[in-house]
């Protein structure tokens, strides 16, 4: 049943493609919405007391390269394939209705969110490694062709970067496997805490810099502030919520998961990394004049948490890593959201042109309320669900690394400067006479963005919903990298799971 | 000689002026010895004001008195007087500001006929109705 | 653009920032451009803002003659039936004159809207006043209180407020009316100042009410005038509020009290206090210019000197006023702009819908049409005082029509602020 996730979304991208029922967006959403239900489903057949993979599907395939048709869920990716599900269906709502050339877009699109989901369910690292290339191509062609200004440019430079970055993973897989003498390349076979320190440091590195790539971290960022400001609002919504997920997820999944010790460590370096990644990202995005690039670089900053979680190695911070994805994928997406229908409606992303928008009538004045609440969420104002992650990331992440959380919690502070910034220039203050002619804002440009903020502010309320999927799984993943003198019981339990497997 | 009043029922031209301050009951005050100074408007002056406007302030006596009002000044000014000042304070209260640089102008009228003495002052004749303001 | 029909003898052009305005006020044109559209919406409006002013002066008369200083006014706005049917004098058969051909009892269309108000149901009046599904009368009030906080505007009406005839006078009424209750009484002795201070605020209700009595038919003939056909362009529509400021000059301005079935004349009809100079002039200097700024719509820094040192300098009236933050709650020009939406001609209905965000943002397009209104309105004052203090347009002394002009610039000086909206109601497309 996981594979549905995989290949209705294939079939459907197909079936738009050839098929020829008109309202191609309704029969986009349909399908997507199936999806999305389908993911819930699962999710209610999830048992999230189990560490596990669970509901794994096995087909051979070819066995003589050890590639094999493996899938299964846990608790690090259910989150994320939810939130692949949801986005795509808001991508596709928030998509305009006069889109040009709507069949090659939705195929696309739906295709985009077949190859996540492959991505975050393979258990087999080839096969991983197929449906994560699948998505290449998707991506470079959405953002080309319905991009804004500089999109080839932008769009090469996603293709060459995140080529780069597969041939990296690809080789480190190939490292891994060969050098281990395996014969498969299914995800348990290829535990590396067999080899060397050295050469699990040298193939985690490759993991690290490839995934490293899609986060992505500082410095292998430059691609991406060019990339989302060049996509159209709906690309910009999956790229930043969920295909810079699917890099976080690879390092966790193929980074942690295959190289525990080696990840410990690196520990402080990543922590450190972080750090820099998160002040970079926000003293960058202060000092932007364009809303959606100061947006993009905020995504640089919030990445970081997620790799500090990661590297403190304390259940609760990876738990706290796990939702700040899905916490960052939702604000992410209402803020690309909302900054697109500003464009449409007010025709420029300026900051210093931009002004008054909460006027009540000649205004957004929803746009803009829902503006600043995305605001205060990615600023981790309690009550949100950024604050939730935030808050665990960091409570977990203290007592190993005060220092580079501390930094990161001022990081949190610089959050809030740039967007009391954004939110004060745009949202507030006089609306200008002589251009406030806007036109106004249709419900269906309003609705993915109320979905996105219910979400958001229930998540902040009732964060047991985001983080009970994965705790169980981040325990055990801390497990397998600590020392069992630190933390018996749990060592216990890993070895317990091992033996059943 | 005769007084203001006697003056303007006597003269053609002051028709609704006379009715004005019959109406208005200022018969008796420019009887009185005064002396006054009146700035009366004739005939055509009145009946430059828009339609109504008569008719209103005979309805309105209180106010009808205070535009009478506005064209007298106490005492006897002859316009040779009237050189040496810029403006007079009516019985209303409001100024009249006089100008004789270019012929002989309270506020925004002319004066057609200047120096009529009566004997209780003295009668300027204007061209048009002088408003406060 | 009115074809500009030079006097025989003519000035240099002016080289006035507004020229152009100032050469089309020399023509007998108004400050609003002449085009259709700009009439029909200005006449639209007038029709509009008569319905509820129909209802503003009956309610501040009846809060200045019968309210008076009850200490818990929560009926104020609950409007008796002798209200409703208080003849205007300038309406119907039995007018002083009649300027509106008109009933002189409350408009139908007010009635109706009374009784089932914008939910379009019957229920007790409690009920629309509280869902406040009724006329807003706050913006009455907001308007008197720009004139009793401004004071000072010129006439006499202002400075007879603290003379001790007017003392003495309200001393007999306020004594009167708490007659048998010694509490109010009591406080009276105490705070006399405070009391008075209420009973002068209390004139100036009667003040506006009888105002807007003469302005309710003026718009309402003007409406009619413009459905029948009889009135073509904007200087038309000006000149017959000219004449209607000449022809009401002098009705008087007055304040009764009715205490027990008795009259006190707080402000006697005696004192020949007049519409023109101490109702008229006053407002137009404390509504359509000065006023406050908005609550709740941008915060001034006082210190900062965002806001003038002298109450003179205040300009955040209709004409300065930046219609577009109209709809936040409460403010007194939202709460105008909702009271017109509700009796809106259905032309100008259809027109708005053809605008900008259509049924969406009404309130700010009647607004804005409202602002182009509102000079025209100034601008038949304009002509008025220089009919009344200057001269002729067609004068063939050129020491008079440079005294015309120099008046004319004068007036306009004023909307050289930045803010001041006269550069914008020149263009048809600020709506």
């Amino acid at each position: 049943m996981l594979s549905t996730l995989i290949w209705f979304p294939f079939l459907g991208a197909i079936a738009i493609a050839l098929l020829p029922p008109r309202p191609l967006k309704l029969v986009a959403l349909a399908i997507s919405g199936f999806v999305l239900l389908w993911n819930v489903w699962i999710v209610t057949q999830f048992d999230s007391t189990t560490p596990l993979l669970q509901l794994q599907e096995y087909l051979p395939w070819l066995e003589t390269l050890g590639l094999n048709y493996q899938l299964g869920v846990d608790g690090l990716s259910l989150p994320l394939l939810l939130l692949n599900s949801l986005l795509t269906w808001i991508a596709i709502y928030s998509s305009q209705e006069q889109t040009e050339r709507p069949r090659l877009f939705y195929s696309l699109i739906l295709l985009v969110s077949g190859a996540v989901a492959g991505a975050l369910l393979a258990q087999n690292l080839l096969l991983f490694f197929l449906f994560y290339e699948v998505e290449l191509v998707p991506f470079y062609l959405l953002i080309s062709i319905w991009g804004g200004e500089k999109c080839n440019y932008a769009a090469m430079k996603f293709l060459l970067y995140t080529a780069l970055s597969g041939a990296l993973i690809l080789l480190a897989f190939l490292g891994l496997v060969w050098l281990q003498g395996a014969g498969s390349f299914a995800y348990e076979a290829a535990m590396g805490d067999t080899l060397p320190l050295w050469i699990q440091l040298v193939l985690l590195g490759l993991v690290l810099v490839g995934f490293g790539i899609k986060i992505p971290l500082v410095p292998l960022h430059t691609w991406l502030p060019d990339t989302y400001v060049a996509a159209s609002a709906p690309v910009a919504i999956l790229l930043g919520g969920v295909l810079a997920k699917l890099g976080a997820y690879g390092i966790f999944r193929f980074g942690l998961g295959l190289f525990p010790m080696a990840w410990a460590n690196l520990a402080p370096v990543l922590a450190t990394w972080a750090t820099v990644s998160v002040l970079y990202g926000a003293t960058v995005a202060i000092a932007q004049k364009d809303i959606k690039r100061m947006v993009a670089y905020s995504s640089i900053g919030h990445m970081g948490y997620i790799l500090l979680g990661g590297s403190a190695l304390t259940a609760l911070s990876l738990v706290g890593a796990i939702a700040q994805m899905v916490a960052h994928g939702l604000i992410l997406a209402i803020l690309f959201h909302l900054v697109g229908v500003i464009e449409t409606k007010v025709g420029t992303r300026e900051l210093d042109v931009l002004n008054g928008l909460m006027n009540p009538i000649r205004g957004l004045p929803l746009v803009s309320a829902l503006l600043i609440l995305g605001g205060m969420a990615s600023a981790g104002i309690p009550g949100l669900v950024g604050f939730v992650s935030e808050f665990l990331v960091f409570q977990g992440s203290y007592a190993v690394f005060p220092l580079q959380t501390l930094l990161c919690v001022v990081g949190t502070g610089l959050t809030a400067v740039y967007f009391v910034i954004l939110l004060n220039r745009t949202c507030f203050g006089k609306l200008d006479n002589a251009i406030a002619y806007f036109p106004k804002v249709e419900w269906r440009e309003r609705v993915p963005a109320l979905i996105l903020a219910i979400i958001i502010f229930f998540l902040g309320i009732q964060p047991a919903w985001l983080v009970r999927w994965s705790e169980s799984t981040s325990t055990l993943m801390v497990a397998a990298a600590t020392p069992s003198l630190t933390q018996p019981a749990l060592a216990q339990a890993a070895q317990i799971a091992k033996v059943q497997k | 000689m005769a007084d203001i009043v006697d003056i303007a029922v006597n003269t053609d031209g002051f028709k609704t002026l006379v009715t004005a301050v019959q109406v208005a009951n200022l018969v008796e005050t420019l009887k009185s010895p005064g002396p006054f100074t009146v700035f009366a408007p004739n005939d055509a002056a009145f009946a430059q004001l828009p339609p109504g406007t008569i008719q209103t302030l005979v309805q309105n006596i209180p106010q009808l008195r205070r535009i009478l009002t506005f064209h007298v000044v106490p005492g006897k000014w002859m316009k040779a007087d009237l050189e040496q000042v810029s403006s007079l304070t009516s019985v209303e209260g409001s100024p009249i500001t006089i100008n004789l640089a270019d012929g002989f102008e309270v506020k925004n009228a002319t004066v057609l006929t200047a120096d009529i003495e009566a004997d209780n002052g003295v009668i300027h004749v204007l061209d048009r109705v002088i408003l406060m303001g | 653009m009115t074809t500009t029909t030079l006097p025989p003898i003519t000035l240099p052009p002016s080289t006035h920032e507004f020229a152009d305005v100032v050469h089309r006020l020399e023509a007998g044109g108004s400050m609003l451009p002449d085009t259709p559209e700009n009439l029909m919406q200005i006449i639209g409006i007038y029709k509009a803002y008569a319905v509820p002013m129909d209802f503003y002066w009956r309610d501040l008369l009846y809060i200045a003659e019968r309210v008076f200083l009850n200490p818990l006014p929560a009926f104020k706005y609950f409007l008796p039936q002798e209200y409703l049917d208080l003849p205007n004098h300038y309406a119907g058969e039995h007018a002083d004159l009649r300027i509106w051909r008109g009933e002189a009892t409350a408009h139908p269309e007010l009635l109706e809207f009374m009784k089932t108000g914008e939910m379009k149901q019957k229920l007790p009046r409690l009920f629309h006043h509280l869902w406040h599904d009724r006329i807003n009368m706050e913006f009455a009030e907001a308007c008197m209180r720009a004139m009793f906080w401004h004071r000072g505007m010129g006439g006499q009406f202002d400075p007879y407020l603290d003379s001790a005839e007017y003392k003495a006078n309200a001393d007999r009424a306020i004594r009167a009316y708490f007659q048998g209750n010694p509490v109010m009484l009591g406080l009276y002795q105490l705070f006399p100042e405070m009391f008075l201070e209420q009973v002068r605020q209390l004139s100036y209700y009667a003040n506006l009410g009888l105002f807007w009595e003469v302005m309710a038919p003026v718009f309402f003939e003007m409406s009619d005038l413009y459905d029948e056909g009889k009135i073509t362009t904007v200087p038309e529509a000006m000149n017959f509020l000219v004449n209607g400021i000449f022809a009401i000059a002098g009705r008087p301005i007055y304040h009764h009290v009715y205490i027990r079935g008795e009259c006190y004349e707080i402000i006697p009809k005696s004192k020949g206090f007049m519409w023109l100079y101490e109702a008229a002039l006053p407002y137009v200097e404390a509504v359509f210019y000065r006023t406050s700024p908005f609550r709740g719509t941008k915060s001034y820094n006082a210190q900062a000197k965002q806001v003038p040192d002298n109450q003179a300098d205040f300009h955040y009236g209709i004409l300065y006023a930046d219609v577009f933050p109209v709809g936040s709650a409460g403010i007194p020009p939202t709460l105008l702009m909702q009271d017109m939406l509700h009796f809106l001609p259905p032309y100008l209905v259809d027109y708005y819908k053809q605008h900008c965000r259509g049924e969406d943002d009404m309130l700010i397009q009647l607004g804005i049409s409202f602002q182009r209104s509102m000079y025209n309105v100034t601008s038949a004052v304009i002509q008025a005082l220089r009919t009344a203090l200057l001269y002729p347009l067609d004068d063939p002394n050129p020491r008079h029509l440079m005294a015309n002009r120099q008046f004319f610039e004068g007036q306009l000086d004023r909307f050289k602020r930045p803010e001041a909206r006269l550069r914008d109601i020149q263009r048809q497309n600020y709506r």
